[in-house]
């Protein structure tokens, strides 16, 4: 029998070494062997994530290899997610996300939604070219504590204004944070239009949530 | 200060080291033309006077250098096959990509440029603009590069996976990218306008290097020689960070390199500015978008402060394509802060002007 340590740095491996294909069977190794399913996501799959991150971070991975790095997480998770209770894993906030209308390229968006996953959050991706009112109507119905959205075209980022605007007209701007990011994005510009935070990458964008909802990583 | 030279007038000029009347700049409107000239930008996907006519409404107000026929970036994967969504007053977008899966990529084809998609209309408004404004100002034409162009033929994330997985897939979406790119360029050039490559996807912010070498370089190179020998010359703009494919763009026969405000301009130089021009780098949503004229005055002076004596050249321009929504109080200011800066310039007056403005920011406390 292999050893819980040995399956765990495996599970982490094959996400960093974007061992796509092979890595559903060492989660299924790992869960007949009894191991705890969490350990699993967080020490194992979620690990291999944050190395891959640290790579993107240093130049040494870009996006394709972040990409398959994920695809190999999410097949990793859809061994053990199954396994778990519900409220095993997760913090218990909601994040409504999306790419702003105007704009169909959401890699970004993903690359977000990826690390916050993994960070425990629950995200509802409402996908690309979302209109305005969809953030308002996602985080009402959630009960969302954020809400993130993200454009790689300067000739969208005035709807994010509008949908910080549509917030406050329905009454629940002082609910739910609001972070924005992507390509044109800048500091300035969430000062500007009223945003609570800005983040350069999803890396950051996951220090930046931790700290607006008030989770010390 | 009032500019006394026509663009046309003023490249010729500095180009044989003759005296001018100020840098040439492009603040890089793009769509925004349509506030300007007062229509939908919808209508440029039909109307090819309407296309030309914006330009040059645009042009004639604000007195840049350069004037491009460019819509979006998917006009050639749109007359490949691909489907775009077209707002009434908004960019072009992708929708949905030609092919779904690996294998039906031998249904793609060249597109034809007099034929298919929005290809001729902007055909029609490269005549037009010639017609009108060609012996004042160098009229060019934008096109993307056909490594960014395989990509909206087979989806972004699918590109991406296959760039690792599948690789002679890209290579195959590149090559017939190639001819479609191809040809429209060369239907551009007998009209008498100078293609401009956008390649977005080759920025080091999305593949490595490594990547670029081995998918993008070889194709681009082919496509500025293809260029190069239809007797034009060619500006290459890649979005993101650059710095490290800096040393294979310098090996190319390009007439000049625009980047994005993510990279340095003084770096830039370092490494290309023996060989090309150099144009750059007002961050355009930080800062012409989001920033006040005198954020807009401190960017443009530090951009020429950084590039003005580039061996073969600088043009100051924003990092990218300005938001459709940029004022044009902004746009202005960029211009003037060009024609305060003289020609040779002044780089006293630079600095001091530099000065002048962060005292005015402490003072206005920023």
């Amino acid at each position: 029998m292999t050893s819980k340590d040995e399956l765990l740095s495996e599970l982490s491996r094959c996400v960093l070494e974007m061992e796509d294909d092979d890595i559903a069977d060492v989660a299924r190794e790992y869960a007949k062997n009894g191991y705890k399913p969490l350990d699993g996501i967080l020490n194992g799959l979620v690990d291999g994530m944050n190395k891959a991150a640290q790579l993107y971070e240093e130049e040494e991975y870009f996006i394709p290899e972040l990409l398959i790095c994920s695809d190999a997480m999410y097949n990793g998770l859809d061994v053990l997610r199954p396994l778990l209770s519900k409220t095993d894993f997760g913090n218990g906030h909601k994040i409504v996300i999306g790419v702003v209308q105007g704009d169909t390229h959401d890699i970004g968006k993903n690359l977000v939604k990826i690390m916050l996953e993994s960070a425990g959050y629950e995200l509802i991706d409402l996908g690309r070219d979302v209109p305005v009112e969809n953030f308002v109507k996602a985080a009402k119905e959630n009960n969302a504590s954020v809400v993130g959205m993200s454009t790689l075209m300067s000739t969208s980022m005035n709807n994010m204004k509008l949908v910080i605007d549509s917030l406050a007209k329905e009454g629940i701007r002082d609910k739910v944070k609001v972070i924005i990011g992507g390509g044109p994005i800048s500091k300035s510009f969430a000062h500007k239009i009223g945003a609570d935070g800005y983040s350069r990458s999803a890396v950051e964008a996951v220090k930046l949530v931790n700290q607006l909802v008030g989770i010390s990583a | 200060m009032l500019d006394t030279m026509t663009p046309l007038q003023r490249g010729t000029a500095i180009a044989k080291g003759e005296s001018a009347d100020r840098l040439p700049c492009n603040p890089n409107i793009a769509n925004g033309v349509a506030r300007i000239y007062g229509c939908k930008i919808s209508e440029f996907n039909t109307d090819a006077k309407t296309l030309a006519k914006a330009q040059i409404a645009s042009y004639r107000k604000f007195g840049y250098d350069s004037i491009r026929i460019f819509t979006d970036l998917f006009p050639w994967a749109e007359a490949m096959g691909s489907k775009v969504v077209k707002p009434d007053d908004n960019t072009v977008d992708l929708a949905e990509p030609a092919i779904k899966n690996i294998e039906e990529i031998s249904n793609l084809m060249p597109a034809d440029p007099y034929k298919d998609g929005r290809l001729p209309v902007q055909l029609d408004a490269m005549k037009y603009l010639v017609d009108e404004v060609g012996d004042e100002i160098g009229c060019s034409f934008g096109v993307v590069g056909p490594f960014t162009n395989a990509f909206f033929l087979f989806g972004v994330e699918k590109t991406l996976t296959s760039i690792r997985k599948n690789p002679e897939v890209v290579h195959r979406l590149c090559r017939v990218s190639m001819e479609t790119v191809k040809a429209f360029v060369e239907a551009g050039i007998k009209i008498g306008l100078t293609p401009s490559i956008s390649e977005p996807m080759s920025s080091c912010t999305v593949v490595s290097p490594k990547v670029f070498r081995e998918f993008s370089l070889p194709y681009l190179k082919e496509l500025v020689d293809f260029i190069n020998s239809k007797g034009k010359g060619v500006i290459i703009h890649i979005c993101g960070q650059t710095n490290k494919i800096w040393p294979d763009l310098e090996k190319l026969d390009i007439a000049g390199m625009s980047i994005d405000n993510v990279a340095s301009i003084a770096e830039c130089k370092k490494i290309m500015g023996h060989k090309t021009k150099i144009l750059g780098n007002v961050d355009p949503g930080g800062i012409m978008y989001s920033g006040s004229p005198l954020d807009v005055r401190l960017k443009t002076l530090e951009c020429i402060r950084d590039g003005y004596d580039s061996p073969k050249g600088y043009t100051v321009m924003s990092g990218c394509s300005l938001p459709v929504e940029t004022s044009t109080e902004n746009i202005k200011e960029m211009l003037d802060t060009v024609r305060d800066a003289e020609y040779p310039v002044n780089i006293n007056k630079v600095e001091s002007m530099i000065a002048d403005c962060k005292k005015k920011m402490n003072q206005e406390d920023y």
